[in-house]
């Protein structure tokens, strides 16, 4: 029934030089070890001013299409997975397909923050899976450019109220190339749930539509609406039980149990949450990947850009399982087969 | 070849306050006719007070439900269409959701502007057709008049634009004729500035600022390159109007209704006479609710249903133009 599809190619993007501990400490009036001690996170990315979403998948689409062995005239769709577009309309896939010179495909944006990328894997299949009205096999989106990439730095509190998420959001982009083929990982499942009464715990409120003051007014400015809030410790508990769910839910999908994976990504804001996530499912520290321990939390793209670093190291056959939660609330997993 | 997905509900939601060409003109410098002229439009509805689309949404989607005879626990996707979101960031889906009471379910938002709805419609098909589920509720919800500048510096986008929602439910067609025979999704992203709203924008160090507001032509405003959106629109509409045709092996005079996007009057009526199809066959309400973008589509198709001009049995094009550009149709047996 599920049409088989595979991450044909992959490419990332990390904007310019690593921001350390020790230079964000500065910024957030605080110490390198402090830093580092409360948020997990080794170092992390922060695009310049000037540059969106849409830049920074940009840079990694080349790779993803290289090694997909195809181009950007054989594209039949592009997906755009992001929770900080480039602008507020219209979404980042037309500025990517501007940027990659992509004929008149569609442009597909799509909102589903940390379950982005898994979200886009699922829709991509369906969209794979198309075919010619007349009937024939054919899929009419033979390959689909997925694009999952975000630009929190010109959006964040670096004040003492904001330093939690500060601290912890970052920026990055990947690009992954979905479509039938011989070679690549191959989706085996996938999983993803939103549970909205959890909405203004890990939010942006503003700019909002409902105010009839106005989207975005001096005082939201002042009162710091228009910056990410979270109440992690309160998100602690959901996160844990819901990725650890979903986590078995996609791997008995699959066919295997979470221990048996080759490799397990967990990526969530607070790193010893996914490490607590591993350790409920069984699997050996040797064998869990925390993408935001690496580079920070870059919500959609996160479990992306260490699939791409993962993946040299693995062999066919290998099973993989991504696992994500994030505002929303929203959670989810994939199964991939190395192939 | 998988089984076809239908319709099976459409329901809608209105603000009560209705805002007319006449009330425009006290706030900005325009009238009734300059507006209607160039537009069609007469009036559209302006939410009166703090009202989010979420909240037309949910009237709205337990219309569509019951229409559909189903419940929110029978939905495996919910899918919000916007340009004019209830809050920055998660998604609106989420708070979509959590208004409806429903479980635990995936929810995302799609992003395509004025083509919002019919990429929606094309994402649950594909979705549902590769067997991941059997219900998917689509909502298109706008609150416009709390974003647009109601000055004379904006009239020329703030004249067009309504509050509303719409939702749809799409599932298994109840016999193999009926149903969503094939969809098609177009951009052009080298438009994507020519009819935009650039504020917040992640590109940019601070992403928001109070002045965006302000000055000669504010970033925080929508705007428009008003001729490029009608050349494009009325070249682009009959494309893929004639290629969702063509996928299916139909011409034009097969098609019995349009539904299109509801823009502009005078777009509607240019891609009519350009496909030779009588008034009677192109479905326009924007007279009354002006361009309420990802709710536009389901909102004329509703009341082509209640009015007797859709009728059981008839080949519509659902088809769309926009921001981005971005361009879509669906054709579907009723």
């Amino acid at each position: 029934m599920h049409p088989e599809i595979r991450i044909l190619g992959l490419g990332t993007h990390l904007p310019g030089p690593v921001v350390s501990n020790e230079e964000l400490a500065r910024r957030l009036d605080t110490d390198a070890d402090s830093l580092r001690r409360e948020t997990g996170i080794e170092g992390r990315h922060f695009a310049p001013s000037g540059e969106g979403p849409s830049d920074l998948a940009a840079a990694a689409a080349k790779r993803a299409l290289d090694e997909a062995d195809t181009c950007v005239d054989d594209l039949g769709l592009m997906i755009f997975a992001t929770t900080t577009p480039d602008v507020a309309f219209p979404g980042s896939a037309c500025f990517l397909q501007e940027k990659l010179g992509a004929k008149t495909i569609g442009a597909l944006d799509i909102r589903a923050q940390s379950a982005g990328f898994i979200a886009g894997l699922d829709l991509s299949a369906g969209f794979c899976g198309e075919t010619q009205a007349d009937g024939s096999a054919d899929s009419r989106y033979r390959r689909v450019l997925l694009a999952a990439g975000e630009v929190f730095a010109n959006g964040l509190d670096f004040s003492a109220e904001g330093r939690e998420l500060a601290g912890r959001l970052a920026d990055g982009a990947a690009v992954a190339i979905v479509g039938p083929g011989n070679h690549g990982p191959r989706l085996l499942g996938s999983r993803w749930y939103t549970d909205g009464t959890l909405l203004e715990s890990f939010w942006t409120e503003v700019a909002r539509s409902s105010n009839v003051a106005g989207r975005v007014t001096r005082e939201d400015i002042e009162e710091g609406r228009h910056f990410p809030r979270a109440d992690l410790p309160g998100l602690r508990a959901v996160a844990t039980e819901r990725m650890a769910l979903v986590a078995r839910e996609v791997a008995e999908l699959a066919g295997f149990t979470c221990s048996d994976a080759a490799r397990v990504l967990i990526d969530y804001i607070e790193p010893d949450i996914a490490e607590a996530v591993a350790a409920d499912l069984g699997v050996a520290s040797a064998k869990l990947i925390v993408p935001t321990a690496k580079f920070g939390n870059i919500m959609t793209a996160g479990l992306a850009i260490a699939l791409a670093d993962v993946l040299p190291e693995l062999a066919a056959g290998d099973k993989v399982l991504l696992v994500a939660a994030g505002p929303g609330f929203t959670w989810g997993g994939a199964a991939l087969e190395v192939g | 070849m998988a089984a076809r997905n239908h319709i099976l509900g459409v329901a809608t939601c209105l603000p009560d306050n209705i805002v007319t060409n006449d009330d425009l003109s006290e706030c900005m410098d325009t009238s009734h006719e300059w507006i209607e002229q160039r537009t069609g439009i007469c009036e559209r509805r302006h939410i009166a007070e703090d009202c989010g689309g979420t909240d037309l949404g949910k009237v709205a989607a337990e219309k569509a439900l019951e229409d559909a005879g189903l419940t929110i626990e029978d939905i495996d996707l919910l899918i919000y269409a916007t340009l004019s979101p209830d809050l920055e960031w998660p998604a609106t889906a989420c708070l979509m959701a959590a208004k409806l009471g429903a479980p635990p379910m995936p929810a995302l938002d799609v992003r395509n502007q004025c083509s919002g709805f019919v990429y929606a419609l094309a994402t649950a098909d594909t979705w549902l057709k590769s067997g991941r589920g059997k219900h998917v509720l689509i909502v298109g919800g706008e609150i416009h008049s709390t974003g647009l500048d109601l000055t004379t510096r904006g009239r020329e986008v703030s004249v067009i634009f309504g509050d509303a929602a719409a939702a749809v439910v799409v599932g298994p067609s109840p016999d193999g004729e009926k149903g969503i025979l094939s969809t098609h999704l177009h951009a052009d992203g080298k438009f994507a500035e020519k009819l935009w709203m650039e504020v917040p924008s992640s590109r940019r160090s601070p992403n928001v600022m109070v002045e965006d507001f302000e000055g000669e032509d504010p970033s925080g405003y929508p705007r428009m390159a008003g001729r490029y959106v009608f050349k494009h629109a009325v070249t682009r509409f009959p494309e893929v109007i004639r290629e969702s045709l063509a996928a299916n092996g139909y011409g034009v005079e097969d098609l019995d209704l349009l539904v299109p996007h509801q823009a502009n009057l005078r777009i509607n009526q240019f891609v009519g006479a350009e496909l030779k199809l009588d008034e009677a066959r192109v479905v326009n309400n924007m007279q009354k609710y002006g361009n309420t973008t990802a709710a536009s589509i389901p909102l004329a198709l509703r009341e082509a249903l209640d009015d007797g001009r859709a009728k059981e049995g008839g080949l519509f094009c659902l088809a769309a133009f926009g921001a981005g550009f971005t361009w879509a149709a669906a054709l579907v047996r009723w």
